[in-house]
């Protein structure tokens, strides 16, 4: 059970019996169903609600309006991780169709829902805004008349909102002087990309059980990636202090993103609040459809280029749909805006990127955090300025790639940069180059090939706690979530090789704020890394009691002593030794705890966006090679191929998979996955409309390849997100290659391919006529 | 409007009150809770409520329970004999073929009903049976290795 090697799942078991406990299998005595009474209007004040023959209907118990809220003192009625603008449910406006206007708790859920029903609400419909063009148009209607602030912990985020705007946040960055690069430049290419919004699709749902006793201590059991972050609001919402608060997390049935920051916590403790009873809101998937998605956003990109390929200036003006609550995205267009440079080494670049509200449902964090969308932008765009400056793809990448001792877009040198090296083994993997023979005479055959550089939330704190119980066996206590990305396994191989433990003698206690330390957010592609190395000081610590106390016991000098193998033994004479149950017993240690804390470092200047973004990088390549039917516009991905840096890896099948589920995202992403609305309605709210890969769409020859640093003091780099972003460009470089028509949105679908390939052929008519 | 019904579940009867509009995902949990039958879409495209009913995988979303009295049916829970997993659970294992595990149970019971159709079932025709069962986590490629390592031991052959 060592670090580095394909160790299985030490929950599998579990997992594949069906036995894994998920919130959703939760069920307490007297708990009561929660269903949600949803505005079916974009944007609509609330006059008046009447839920006089809702509470006469047997079996409701309590129902939730925004007027409870505002005239209950003991609570707050509003909530939010950066800005507090979101009501538990509306407090005054309907913000997008969805919007919770009221919510019930009753016996069952059939009750809760003819209780729906009864409810009387009358509403006065607004203009409502769905794009960033309509919402800062003059004269747009306010989704937020005033910016809700709130004191945040988040430091890395600088907020620029005011009232009497859409705008959310601006994030700027400034490195050199673009206007001087611009003027060196021999070429200049202004083109503009833009992404849909879409959504996690976890397969289980938002849910959530809470209850409250009446000295307001609040349980709350939850599918939440950030614990911490919840039990936070969850304080603040009752005016209690954080230690009142408990929230706990069992295994997730997926993430992604779409459970960061609070979500349906507030309401559900709420409805337990205010009916002293237990409470548990399952979302249904129209409902979690809507609950967070992934950012619409619209990028121009402006690049100047030397007449020898060399950059040496790019400006990125970038509008991220937010809809119509903050959540995470005065942050997310942060390193969303500052990554949208690339992996390349220009010495002038300007970034502007805006997080506006509209009157859609709330954006929020997605697996690649901002990345993907900037991604799709400039590696689409390098293959079109490699075309029109008649450079191969490849080799104009190569030339600006950043690296050794070079400087990204925060002026920060990168460490390990990695990116020709990643690319040119993605590009060898799909015979780059090479052309192949396609399937029949309508198909054409295409290669593209990508790359990305991504960060991980920095400052940022992880601690854990590892106890040894007196038989030796050890209890490790984080609040990392373990929602299928194997953390507990990867926290298991590093405790079982720090003290030679076998996997049996190990338990992984899951989250919960009564008991396990604090960590910032299972997200961000930080656990293995952040909460790792914390999990390894906690271990130093516990190593240096047990060497205390068995100096005394082995009479030899603490520092003498080595801890292997599940032993205490004088370095160089193992056979004056003792277990670790015999130092904890003889030396009367009871337990013995190993504390550790791990703390990033680092921060951007607020007007340059110069600093230290992030604490190390992600980077990968993509490469890929597709088939197109000319007749029909159906794109088939014949083969699918993804380079990243791992660092040290912990334990490589993990790793692969993990990474193989980025790739299987960012396709998804690519080809298939968009929200579709219609006056502010999603149009195609449920898996029959909105699709997701299956079997069917994954590519036979899909490939994940693992570099890695074999230093002894290689640090481990986190993967769960790095493999999305370079997928989707690729796919569209690849179908470029083949067809020569070039998309500039997402999803690339048939009919958007055929669409271009007419309109190819009726100007090349045109052109010869 | 309540029915009383008798269920064959994991090789027992069991007589139940339900609703006559409630599903089979819905007895089945909410009457018997057997937490292995999931719901990710209740519109049959994902899979994650699936049972073998008389050895067909089903999506159990789709069903009212009076439409399989008198039928055999199987969940996850009754997959392992005499407390030892199954061969196709041993394979998921060993090959993880999964990461959050919510889908799990619905591609094993279906990996279960391909292979004793189609014994000698190629990686096309796998994909193809496998098609109505969505991974969200994308664990298709080690989902592919753990049904033919299952196959490959379930055909007598040996590990390759």
């Amino acid at each position: 059970m060592t670090v580095g090697q394909s160790v299985r799942y030490i929950d599998a078991k579990e997992r594949i019996t069906g036995q894994i406990e998920y919130v959703l299998n939760m069920e307490l005595p007297g708990m009561l169903y929660a269903k949600v009474l949803r505005s079916p209007f974009p944007h609509a004040r609330i006059v008046e609600i009447d839920t006089s023959e809702a509470e006469k209907l047997p079996g409701v118990f309590t129902i939730l309006t925004g007027a409870d809220l505002l005239n209950d003192p003991e609570v707050r009625a509003r909530f939010g991780p950066v800005y507090r603008d979101q009501g538990i449910v509306a407090v005054d406006k309907a913000r997008f169709v969805g919007d919770a206007v009221a919510a019930v708790a009753a016996i069952d859920l059939d009750t809760a829902e003819e209780a729906l029903d009864l409810i009387y609400v009358e509403y006065e419909e607004l203009p409502a805004v769905f794009t960033p063009d309509e919402a800062l148009a003059p004269g747009a209607a306010l989704v937020h008349e005033k910016v809700m602030r709130r004191e945040t912990s988040f430091a890395d985020i600088i907020l620029r909102a005011e009232d009497g705007s859409n705008i959310g946040n601006h994030f700027k960055l400034r490195k050199g002087d673009v206007e001087i690069g611009f003027a060196e430049a021999d070429h200049i290419f202004e083109d503009t990309f833009s992404t849909p919004a879409s959504q996690h699709v976890t397969m289980e749902p938002h849910v959530c059980v809470a209850q409250v006793d009446n000295s307001k201590n609040v349980t709350c059991w939850t599918s939440t990636q950030t614990p911490y972050i919840v039990r936070a609001q969850l304080a603040e919402t009752f005016k209690a202090p954080q230690s009142q608060v408990r929230v706990i997390v069992p295994t997730l049935g997926g993430g992604y993103g779409a459970k960061t920051y609070p979500k349906i916590e507030p309401l559900t403790a709420m409805l337990a609040y205010k009916s002293g009873r237990p409470v548990k809101l399952t979302l249904t998937r129209a409902e979690d459809l809507i609950s967070i998605t992934k950012h619409a956003a619209t990028i121009r990109m402006k690049t100047g280029i030397k007449a020898d390929g060399t950059i040496v200036a790019r400006e990125v003006e970038s509008y991220w749909n937010a809809g119509a609550y903050a959540d995470i995205s005065p942050r997310l267009i942060k390193n969303g805006g500052y990554a949208s440079p690339g992996p390349y080494k220009i010495p002038h670049v300007k970034v502007d990127s805006y997080a506006v509200y509209t009157n859609l449902p709330p954006a929020g964090a997605f697996r690649g955090y901002g990345v993907a969308q900037g991604a799709w932008a400039y590696e689409t765009q390098m293959d079109m300025m490699a075309e029109r400056l008649g450079i191969e793809p490849l080799e104009f990448r190569m030339k600006n790639f950043i690296g050794k001792g070079d400087t990204f877009a925060t002026g920060e040198v990168v460490h390990e940069p990695m990116f020709s090296t990643l690319t040119q083994a993605s590009a060898d993997w799909i015979g780059w180059g090479k052309s192949s023979t396609p399937s029949n005479g309508s198909k054409r055959r295409g290669k593209g090939v990508t790359c990305i550089i991504k960060g991980t939330v920095t400052p940022s704190t992880s601690a854990a706690l590892m106890r040894l119980n007196p038989d030796g066996s050890c209890t490790v206590l984080t609040s990392t979530v373990e929602m299928g990305q194997g953390s507990k396994t990867v926290f298991t191989q590093m405790i079982g090789e720090a003290f030679g433990l076998p996997p049996e003698k190990i338990k992984i206690v899951d989250p919960d704020t009564d008991i396990t330390p604090y960590d910032l957010t299972t997200s961000s592609s930080r656990s293995t890394f952040s909460m790792g190395t914390a999990l390894m000081m906690a271990g130093e610590d516990a190593k240096q009691q047990l060497r205390q106390a068995a100096s005394d016991l082995l009479e030899a000098a603490p520092e003498d002593l080595e801890v292997v193998d599940g032993l205490v033994q004088v370095k160089g004479s193992p056979e004056r030794s003792l277990t670790l149950a015999q130092v904890i017993s003889k030396g009367r240690l009871g337990t013995v705890y190993g504390n550790g804390t791990f703390t990033t470092k680092g921060g951007i200047d607020p007007e340059t966006g110069q600093g230290i973004a992030s604490v190390h990088w992600h980077q990968a390549a993509a490469a890929a090679e597709v088939e197109v039917d000319i007749e029909t516009g159906k794109v088939d991905i014949l083969r699918l191929q993804t380079s990243l840096y791992t660092g040290k890896t912990i334990n490589p099948i993990n790793a692969e998979l993990q990474s193989e589920g980025s790739v299987i995202f960012g396709q998804g992403k690519a080809v298939l996955e968009e929200m579709l609305y219609d006056n502010g309605q999603m149009i195609n709210a449920n898996l029959a409309d909105y699709m997701v890969p299956s079997f069917l769409d994954v590519p036979a020859d899909l490939g994940v390849a693992l570099f890695e640093d074999h230093s002894p003091d290689a640090e481990a780099h986190g993967i769960g997100e790095t493999t999305l972003p370079p997928v989707p460009p690729a796919i569209g470089n690849a179908i470029y290659n083949a067809v020569g028509v070039r998309l500039q949105h997402l999803p690339i679908t048939p009919e958007k391919v055929l669409r271009a390939l007419r309109e190819k052929e009726q100007n090349k008519a045109e052109t010869a006529s | 409007m309540k029915q009383t019904i008798v269920l064959r579940v994991n090789g027992q009867d069991h007589q139940l009150e339900v609703k006559s509009y409630h599903t089979l995902l819905w007895v089945l949990r909410d009457h018997l809770k057997l937490f292995g039958v999931r719901e990710g879409c209740g519109v049959g495209m994902c899979g994650a409520c699936t049972a073998l009913i008389d050895g067909h995988p089903v999506s159990t979303c789709l069903l009212f329970p009076a439409q399989v009295q008198g039928k055999e049916i199987v969940t996850i829970e009754g997959l392992a004999e005499n407390g030892d997993l199954h061969p196709i659970q041993e394979a998921f294992i060993e090959r993880t073929g999964f990461q959050c595990s919510f889908c799990t149970p619905g591609f094993i019971l279906t990996t279960k009903a391909l292979l004793e159709e189609h014994p000698n079932a190629s990686e096309e025709e796998i994909r193809e049976y496998l098609a109505g069962n969505l991974c969200r986590c994308g664990s298709y490629v080690k989902i592919m290795d753990s049904v033919k390592l299952a196959q490959q031991r379930l055909n007598g052959g040996k590990d390759s």
